[in-house]
């Protein structure tokens, strides 16, 4: 069975949520040789170069310049296009909001059994199985899907990225199809960083540190950025601290905020309302840093620090860095 | 401006989860199911319009099992929204996003909107799909993770804002198109009491599902709670210094999670 892997590609070097998908299609092509990389837009050959050091020894591009501002309808029609001229049964995607997107309209597009959020994927009798947390990280789910196309987008941080070997594949270009013009009416006309200067996005951090309201003011909330950049992560606050102005409302991790799942989550001066722990409880490994050993938070932490964070978030940033630094 | 906003009925926030006596979903017994927060910005998102875009009507659509949909849609009405449009489904149709975009579509050709809102995801599946699936079967472009959505009469165009990895996206953006949005960004209206009393009497158009809507390609086979943690391995130390080493030694050749 081939597996068609949809590169996601920005200044032209694919995004780790795309390396990620490599070990699960390989696994569902039963070897390196059913998977196919697929690479779009204006940049589409050097993202397609990147594959051949993932072990992918094809990709088919459609180099369509225009395809980079549009939404990603039209790069799902390019992508069921792939699929076919591959004779692949199965689309790959890591799960950002472009993979998420994009399957769902291959839903249809392609006819395809759908699933977003996969922790896992296997082939069975008849189809493919995957399972996925679903209400926030509260409960998971195992759905059993049937062909013949399938079309998954993989949760983000959930599966590790293969070593790079020295690779270069072949490249075949797909013609440009013809794709409606309605589907490239919306336009992206700017894109801002999402915070520059400050490391990694929040929905794409391996690790995040966020701060509560023991924090106490918005001056000290340095202390949490501190640590944050101390292990090149990301910022992220409770509701307290945004509703408060300490911090913007785009930092904001739970219900009513983001939800995020990475490696590491430190929560420092955070009691654990249910509000936020919707928003982080699926994260690998949760640390937490807490004057109040009958906080909530410790109930969901894997590792707690009973302390005053005044001292102790001071001495894990210092240690951090020493402990880098060797 | 017509505008079609379509809501999920999903269990309350603060539900207690627990397993169908099959093992495969959430046991419904006893679940309330309310507007999820992702649907409470669409709906606030097509009243901001309404108020904005002389003679808007909003139009909100459902698909979904007796009482949740229909208790769903009153709430809509309640909110500001002028008419109401059941597909009734059994909760494994609409359950399953593809299937209930089927579904919606079917309704919504008749008379195509010129916009349509949805929440981005629905607060339970958390899946994603339904804007997806729902523009492709309309043929008409959609785009999720949306925020702040501004109608430019003077060029006939929209003006919003994404959220995504890569950072802050601006975009624009003609009729038609699906939308799905991000939740509480726009804080949300509460309905007035004689409002929510007069949306018990409000008419609702019903209308069965298409049978389009009944090949399903995905099965549910298990829903799973996670073990409760046993609670946070507590770091005994003397010294800050101290706590700090026992945690990055823990990070580094326990958890294996340090950069």
């Amino acid at each position: 069975m081939t597996v068609l892997v949809v590169g996601e590609t920005v200044d032209g070097h694919l995004v780790a949520a795309t390396r990620e998908t490599v070990s699960v299609a390989r696994s569902l092509a039963g070897g390196p040789g059913g998977v196919v990389g697929f690479a779009a837009g204006a940049h589409a050959r050097a993202g397609a170069g990147e594959f051949g050091r993932l072990g992918i020894s094809r990709v088919l591009v459609a180099e369509e310049g225009r395809l980079d501002r549009a939404p990603v309808a039209a790069t799902a029609h390019a992508v069921a296009l792939a699929a076919d001229a591959a004779g692949a049964d199965t689309v790959l995607v890591g799960g950002t909001t472009f993979g998420r997107d994009l399957v769902g309209r291959l839903s249809v597009r392609w006819k395809a059994a759908v699933s977003s959020g996969v922790t896992e994927a296997t082939r069975v009798e008849g189809g493919i199985r995957v399972r996925r947390p679903v209400f926030g990280g509260r409960a998971t789910e195992t759905r059993r899907l049937t062909g013949p196309h399938f079309a998954l987008a993989l949760r983000p941080h959930a599966f590790p990225i293969p070593e790079e070997t020295p690779g270069t594949p072949q490249i075949d270009t797909i013609p440009p199809a013809n794709l409606p013009e309605t589907l490239f009416a919306p336009q992206r006309t700017a894109l801002e960083g999402a915070s520059a200067g400050q490391g990694p996005s929040l929905g794409d951090a391996s690790i995040v540190v966020s701060g509560g309201r023991g924090v106490r003011t918005a001056e000290d909330f340095r202390l949490v950025e501190e640590l944050a950049a101390s292990l090149d992560a990301a910022v992220g606050a409770s509701r307290a601290v945004t509703d408060a102005g300490w911090r913007p409302a785009s930092l904001q991790v739970g219900q009513t905020g983001r939800s995020v799942s990475p490696q590491l989550y430190i929560a420092v001066g955070i009691s654990g309302a249910i509000q936020h722990l919707v928003g982080m409880v699926s994260s690998r490994v949760i640390v937490a840093i807490n004057s109040d050993s009958s906080a909530p938070i410790f109930r969901v932490a894997d590792y707690g620090i009973v302390g005053d964070l005044f001292q102790i978030v001071p001495a894990l940033t210092a240690e951090i860095r020493r402990a880098r630094a060797t | 401006m017509e505008i079609a906003v379509c809501v999920k009925p999903v269990p309350e926030s603060e539900t207690r989860l627990r397993v169908a006596p099959d093992g495969r979903t959430l046991d419904p017994e006893g679940v309330k199911f309310v507007l999820g927060g992702y649907d409470e910005s669409a709906v606030e998102q097509a009243l901001l319009l309404k108020e904005t875009v002389p003679g808007s009507t909003v139009h909100v659509l459902t698909c979904g099992p007796s009482p949740r949909a229909e208790e769903v849609l009153r709430a809509s009405i309640a909110l500001g929204c002028d008419r109401a449009t059941w597909v009734e489904a059994t909760a494994p149709l609409a359950a399953d996003p593809v299937r209930a975009a089927v579904a919606i579509a079917a309704v919504l050709r008749s008379a195509p909107p010129g916009l349509v809102l949805c929440g981005k995801q629905a607060g339970d599946d958390e899946a994603g799909l339904f804007a997806g699936a729902l523009g492709e079967l309309l043929g008409v472009p959609d785009l999720g993770y949306v925020v702040d959505l501004r109608w430019d009469a003077t060029t006939q165009r929209f003006r919003f804002q994404r959220v995504t990895e890569a950072g802050l996206e601006r975009w624009e953006a003609p009729l038609p198109v699906v939308i799905g949005l991000q939740q509480a960004w726009n804080d949300p209206r509460t309905a007035k009491l004689p409002n929510i009393l007069k949306s018990r009497k409000a008419p609702i158009a019903k209308f069965p599902a298409d049978p389009a809507a009944s090949t399903s390609q995905s099965v549910p086979e298990k829903f799973e709670l996670p073990a409760p943690r046993n609670g946070a391995r507590m770091i005994e130390y003397k010294t800050p210094q101290e706590a700090a080493q026992t945690l990055v030694r823990i990070l580094r050749e326990e958890a294996k999670v340090f950069p």
